[in-house]
């Protein structure tokens, strides 16, 4: 019998939405052009050549290695694309990811990438076309609402903020912002403009949020509710706190 | 339901905390609002800053043009939003005239929010305002603004050319 990858324990739809993220079983819910994610990302302009850091590999001429035959380079690595960064927050009020389920689902599902968490924001690292991959899947799937997420490379402050009335996150570079029921971005991820009005769809719903999240609320499900979750925080949290229990004798 | 205590004064301290941050425009009609009510002496209002320039990362220095930045009108008086607003919090005279702001709060939000008492400007000088302030600081304006700022930045004297 095949190995079937569990990934997340629990019953609870956010325990489903959970295992979702990290396996990338994703629904897709917009479409993004690749020159509108590369005008919000800002790293290029868009519908420019990659700049490279190196020549691609095949022309290097690289050294006999075991490890580089088995493992095949991605494809960013093998052009010599530079490493630039995707970042995300995401609001406290029912987005889909939070920024732990950001970096499981880019460490899981694809190579070279060096995902960072922090209390508000995520970041992923990679070569620029293998961020982008990762950038363009999470914005068109279900693991981005528009107006509850945002591309943020600085001043990512708004997650913990109450929403706005008309129920986006807060957005202190007003990078983006709800027009005729569409989120529309006009800046990139720094706040720099852009030459392009982006749209990136409609904003969830608060019911399609509160059933498409990651986040437990009290206000939604409660993380006590879900039996099988707390249990195994439990029993992680006891075993790494016997292995961390070492006496000098 | 709990006791209202008032200060040293006798008068009361209300704050208004909204459930979602208001837009510039539902800012303005509320404090126009509670501006005419009788028996609000002090007014602070808070939330996220609005800034007028990205102040950090590789963007700095570019202009921010933020939506919600705007000229509001109270009474005779523009004052330009630097801040989403989250929280008002009122320095009033009597608990009629709380009855009164919780009233027009809930004909005006439409969305919920808290209402509370209690001791929210300070009346003490801390050692910020007297090294802005010095010794003989305005009680008034105690707890009224960051101690950085300048005094023109940030507050607001409503009706101040009438009562001259």
């Amino acid at each position: 019998m095949a190995y079937k990858a569990q990934y997340y324990p629990g019953a609870t739809s956010v325990a489903a939405n959970r295992r979702k993220h990290m396996s990338g079983d994703l629904e897709k819910l917009r479409e993004i052009s690749d020159e509108d994610l590369t005008a919000c990302l800002g790293h290029r302009a868009a519908g420019s050549d990659y700049p490279s850091t190196h020549p691609p590999l095949a022309e290097m001429g690289e050294p006999a290695c075991s490890v580089r035959e088995a493992v095949e380079a991605t494809p960013g690595a093998k052009a010599g694309d530079r490493v630039r960064y995707v970042q995300f927050a995401d609001s406290m009020y029912n987005a889909p990811a939070t920024p732990y389920f950001r970096s499981y689902h880019a460490a899981i599902n694809y190579r070279g990438v060096d995902p960072g968490t922090l209390s508000g924001r995520q970041v992923v690292e990679a070569r620029e076309r293998d961020m982008e991959e990762v950038a363009k899947e999470q914005l068109e799937t279900e693991m981005t609402c528009p107006g509850l997420s945002g591309l943020r490379g600085c001043t990512v402050h708004g997650h913990s903020c109450r929403l706005q009335e008309d129920g986006v996150m807060f957005d202190m570079l007003d990078r983006r912002r709800l027009v005729n029921g569409t989120i529309i971005q006009d800046k990139d991820q720094v706040g720099v403009p852009i030459d392009r009005k982006v749209d990136l769809g409609k904003p969830m719903s608060e019911a399609e949020a509160a059933k498409r999240t990651t986040f437990y609320r009290v206000d939604n499900v409660a993380f006590k509710d879900d039996k099988e979750v707390v249990e195994w925080v439990h029993r992680v949290w006891e075993l790494r706190t016997r292995y961390g229990f070492q006496p000098k004798n | 339901m709990r006791e209202i205590i008032p200060n040293k004064d006798g008068r009361i301290q209300v704050e208004i905390f909204p459930s979602r941050l208001l837009n510039a425009e539902t800012a303005e009609i509320l404090l126009t609002e509670l501006n005419k009510v009788e028996g609000i002496s002090r007014a602070m209002i808070q939330g996220p800053r609005l800034p007028r320039k990205v102040y950090a990362g590789p963007g700095t220095g570019e202009d921010v043009r933020h939506t919600a930045r705007k000229v509001v009108q109270i009474a005779d008086t523009a004052i330009e939003l630097s801040i989403s607003v989250g929280r008002i919090r009122l320095d009033i005279a009597d608990a009629d005239v709380k009855e009164e702001i919780r009233a027009v709060c809930e004909k005006i939000l439409p969305f919920p929010f808290e209402y509370r008492t209690g001791h929210f400007f300070h009346s003490k000088a801390t050692v910020s305002d007297y090294a802005k302030h010095g010794p003989n600081a305005n009680p008034s304006m105690l707890g009224m603004m960051d101690p950085k700022a300048n005094v023109e930045d940030q507050v607001c004297i409503l009706g101040a050319q009438k009562s001259d």
